[in-house]
């Protein structure tokens, strides 16, 4: 819905499949898109033959289904949910953000439904399946004031079903996005420095996401390539930090029965006060790092080979109360929403955009300010943190990888850095 | 094996089914087959090789909108996607200025195909990657590692048909090679990212690619914290070409109509420096985002959208053409079967200018030229404003002081068009499409230390 109007109806069937052939160090993998067992026998016939000639052929274990315990429990099923009843959402989102304020003045409203059928199976005898239904509500506001115009976001996503979507929470998502737009172009723009910086439970995960979860993907950590190379059991962050990765948190967006080698998804702790665990694994680079394997072997579709990546990543609550935290700043920027954000795993540099921040003056929230943006080195950044909450807040993101694209969530408790650096303009 | 139809057959049979269902409407089909190889240490790790074929429908019934895809192109395949097509169509709401494309389209000969690109051996395919990490490591001893490095190519068969009489075909190719070099000294680790691409598998130049990577790598060995300050930016081409990105969508006359875009009501006013003029060319010979026709079946054309600093035109689509009384310009783009048109540039591009590139830089007290930029998905093109991480070499009279990381730039899009001081004669095209030379920015926020 776009612009008061119901714009875009799409609708549309993907179906295809990959064959994988491992030899040696060497891996082959033809893929396409398939409609019955001749279409897959060719694939499979492209796939062998560009392997190295003169290699054994053997016949493959009988294959052994089992079933994998589903994670997400979907109660209402969004095919069986009337598309009337979609589009009532959408007007009610563009609806409640519009009626927040005058200075709203555009508002676009999508709803996206996808059912995954994955079927994996090897010459293991590994033969699993998951399905994956998956919602995504968002809503984008737009504010204008004067010559200023400025965005607000807010998404309802998960691997879920319709029940996610309640009218009370659409409601939310709608004023979230407004009442971020009309903030911000209010706002002065961030004044670049470096300041002491409280990030609220509410700002979501991209911290933990950017700063430490790419570095602990364990493809470039056997590459040596990562800041966090050769460091298990060495100490990483603050002992107030601990990291878990879990795929298998019901309804989050990164939630699957079992990831795309067939892997069962893990709740995996990765830092543990400080330390470092373990690395974030597919079934190659765990055999090749000595690690249990994660369940973290992710692909976009059967277009893509799985490579190492998160799934919901979280750092978990600590002790401090969140109101405490934001007290004890004297003078610093408090982050209430972050949006997306980049790191490079080699130098551990990351930056991340900041869709919602406030002046801290005396412990206190004073005016907001746009534009910021939020850099640092993950380890550093990481061995500073000197405040953790007891809360816990959640985001919702879509992952970029090598091409791919990979659903998300992260989580933070609020918690206080004592020195880093904020982008924005100076006048 | 079941009856596989021909492209031209597919789209035959989607367009009878299409008029038996007494719908008006267009079939759009894309087949492709691409592939690449990783290399890893001296040899292939990874070879890929993808088809993908599938058509998307649009119907247009009683000027509402419905559009379904499919990978099934069997008869009944084709048959569900129109209707789930025409059930689509219900949901939308009547715009009276929907259409479909009814003019022909002209033959043009972009040059943009090279025939069996996906199939030379992967021999030769797995050494222009390899010739990219040789070029590297030759380039600079400090060149150790690869994080990735990657050939891919792709040859791609693209129809349209509408119930309105419009049909043509036109077929590319496409190859391309990146890497990300990492440089090790001292403990300290950086990473240097470069990718071309052409539509011939000949012009690729492994060796330039290797050696831009390893340069981008070592230049940042041993960068440091810099004061958070106002200063001169300067972008080079690859630099320029990443915040032009951001640019692209203030031209789309979608975001204009709706009030996203910071260029609505301004054509004929001044809108960036009187040095800049940006073009964009959907006919550019062997242009990487070079096509005959965008994804509705109009033609496309080569345009001026800002001609010496004053706003000339807008990026239309049929609908939004009309909208604006204006002719559509067949930036109705698509990026596969299963997505709808969407308004965007093809080849965008800054003009080159008159100022020789390093004499911009030698001309300066103090500047900052930026080497990479960190989070530039999160420019919001509705505001203008960036805020990026940014690693860079600070420079005093055009000499290198030291390099910097940890840093951000920020500014707004509009400000940074009308602050481009200085424009190089040194124009390159991307591997997306996009092309520009050296733009020295007169100031820029910097934040750091």
């Amino acid at each position: 819905m776009d612009d008061e109007r119901i714009e875009d109806a799409i609708s549309g069937v993907d179906q295809g499949a990959g064959i994988r052939v491992t030899s040696g160090e060497r891996t082959t993998y033809a893929n396409g898109n398939v409609a019955d067992v001749d279409d897959l026998m060719a694939l499979a016939g492209r796939a062998a033959r560009s392997v190295a000639e003169g290699g054994e052929l053997h016949e493959a274990d009988e294959p052994e289904p089992d079933e994998l315990p589903r994670r997400s429990t979907v109660a209402i099923d969004p095919r069986s949910v009337a598309v009337e009843r979609k589009v009532e959402l959408l007007r009610r989102a563009d609806e409640v953000a519009r009626g927040l304020d005058p200075r709203i003045h555009q508002v676009t409203a999508s709803y996206g439904e996808s059912v995954q059928e994955v079927l994996i199976a090897n010459s293991d005898g590994l033969f699993r399946t998951d399905t994956r239904v998956r919602l995504n509500l968002a809503v984008h506001a737009i504010a204008k004031q004067g010559d200023v115009l400025e965005s607000g976001f807010e998404a309802i996503r998960g691997t879920a079903g319709f029940e996610m979507l309640t009218d009370q929470a659409v409601e939310q998502a709608a004023t979230d996005a407004a009442r971020r737009a009309v903030l911000n172009v209010g706002a002065e723009p961030a004044p670049a420095g470096t300041y002491t910086v409280v990030l609220s439970s509410e700002a979501g995960g991209t911290l933990i996401h950017e700063s430490v979860g790419h570095g602990l993907e364990a493809d470039l950590n056997l590459k040596g390539l990562s800041v966090y190379a050769g460091r298990i059991g060495q100490k990483v962050a603050s002992e107030l930090i601990t990291v878990i990765d879990d795929g298998t948190d019901p309804d989050k967006r990164g939630t699957a029965a079992m990831d795309d080698e067939g892997t069962a998804t893990h709740r995996t702790v990765l830092i543990e006060k400080g330390i470092l665990r373990t690395y974030l694994s597919d079934r190659k680079h765990a055999e090749k790092l000595g690690i249990a394997r994660s369940g973290n072997a992710r692909r976009e579709s059967f277009r893509y080979l799985p490579i190492c990546r998160m799934t919901n990543t979280l750092i978990a609550p600590g002790k401090s109360d969140p109101a405490e935290i934001l007290r004890s700043v004297k003078e610093g920027v408090f982050v209430k929403k972050m949006g997306g954000g980049q790191v490079d795993v080699v130098s551990g540099n990351f930056a991340f955009e900041i869709t919602e921040c406030y002046r801290i003056r005396d412990g206190k929230l004073a005016e907001p300010l746009r534009g910021a943006t939020l850099v640092g080195q993950g380890p550093k950044l990481m061995s500073e943190i000197d405040m953790v909450g007891t809360d816990l807040g959640y985001s919702t993101g879509t992952c970029g990888k090598d091409g791919q694209g990979a659903p998300v969530a992260d989580a933070q408790p609020t918690i206080r850095i004592p020195s880093v650096v904020v982008g924005g303009k100076l006048k | 094996m079941s009856e596989r139809l021909t492209n031209e057959a597919t789209v035959d049979a989607a367009l009878s089914a299409l008029k038996a269902s007494g719908a008006t409407g267009e079939v759009f089909l894309r087949e492709a087959q691409s592939g690449s190889v990783e290399i890893k240490e001296g040899a292939v790790e990874a070879v890929i090789a993808r088809g993908e074929r599938g058509i998307g429908i649009r119907v247009l019934d009683e000027q509402r909108l419905g559009f379904a895809y499919t990978s099934d192109l069997s008869n009944e395949g084709i048959r569900a996607c129109v209707d789930i097509s025409r059930r689509m169509s219900a949901l939308t709401e009547r715009d009276e200025d929907l259409a479909l494309a009814t003019r022909h389209i002209d033959d043009a000969d972009l040059d943009i195909y090279q025939a069996g690109i996906v199939d030379r051996p992967l021999s030769e395919r797995g050494a222009i990657a390899l010739a990219v990490e040789e070029a590297a490591r030759e380039t600079d001893p400090r060149v150790k590692q690869f994080r990735k490095t990657t050939y891919s190519d792709s040859e791609s068969t693209t129809i349209i048909a509408t119930t309105t009489g419009v049909r043509a075909s036109f077929r590319e190719s496409y190859c391309g090679v990146m890497t990300s070099a990492v440089a090790s000294e001292n403990g300290d680790r950086q990473i240097g990212y470069h990718g071309e691409a052409a539509r011939r598998f000949g012009e690729l130049d492994p060796a330039r690619v290797g050696r831009r990577a390893a340069q981008r790598a070592v230049e940042k060995l041993g960068a440091k914290p810099l004061a958070t300050q106002k200063v001169p930016v300067v972008l080079d081409p690859w630099m320029a070409m990443d915040l032009l990105r951001a640019i692209g969508p203030l031209f789309s006359a979608d975001n204009v109509l709706k009030g996203r875009s910071l260029f609505a009501n301004k054509v004929g006013q001044r809108v960036a420096n009187e040095r800049v003029t940006i073009v964009d060319d959907a006919r550019r010979p062997r242009g990487l985002r070079s096509a005959p026709f965008d994804g509705e079946g109009v033609a496309t054309e080569t345009r001026t959208l800002i001609d010496k600093g004053v706003l000339r035109g807008y990026l239309t689509s049929l609908k939004t053409a009309r909208k604006l009384g204006a002719e559509p310009t067949g930036n109705a783009r698509r990026s596969g079967y299963g997505s709808p048109a969407r308004i965007g540039p093809s080849n965008l591009f800054v003009a080159a200018g008159t100022d020789d590139a390093t004499a911009i830089i030698g001309g300066l007290d103090r500047a900052l030229a930026v080497t990479s930029l960190l989070n530039l998905h999160t420019i919001d093109p509705v505001s203008g404003e960036f805020s990026l991480g940014a690693t860079g070499n600070y420079l005093e009279r055009g000499n290198r002081v030291h390099p910097a990381q940890g840093i951000t730039i920020a500014g707004n899009l509009t400000h940074l068009l009308s602050s481009v001081v200085a424009v190089g004669t040194d124009l390159v095209f991307g591997p997306s499409g996009l092309g520009s030379p050296t733009l020295l920015i007169s100031e820029l926020s910097v934040g750091g230390a």
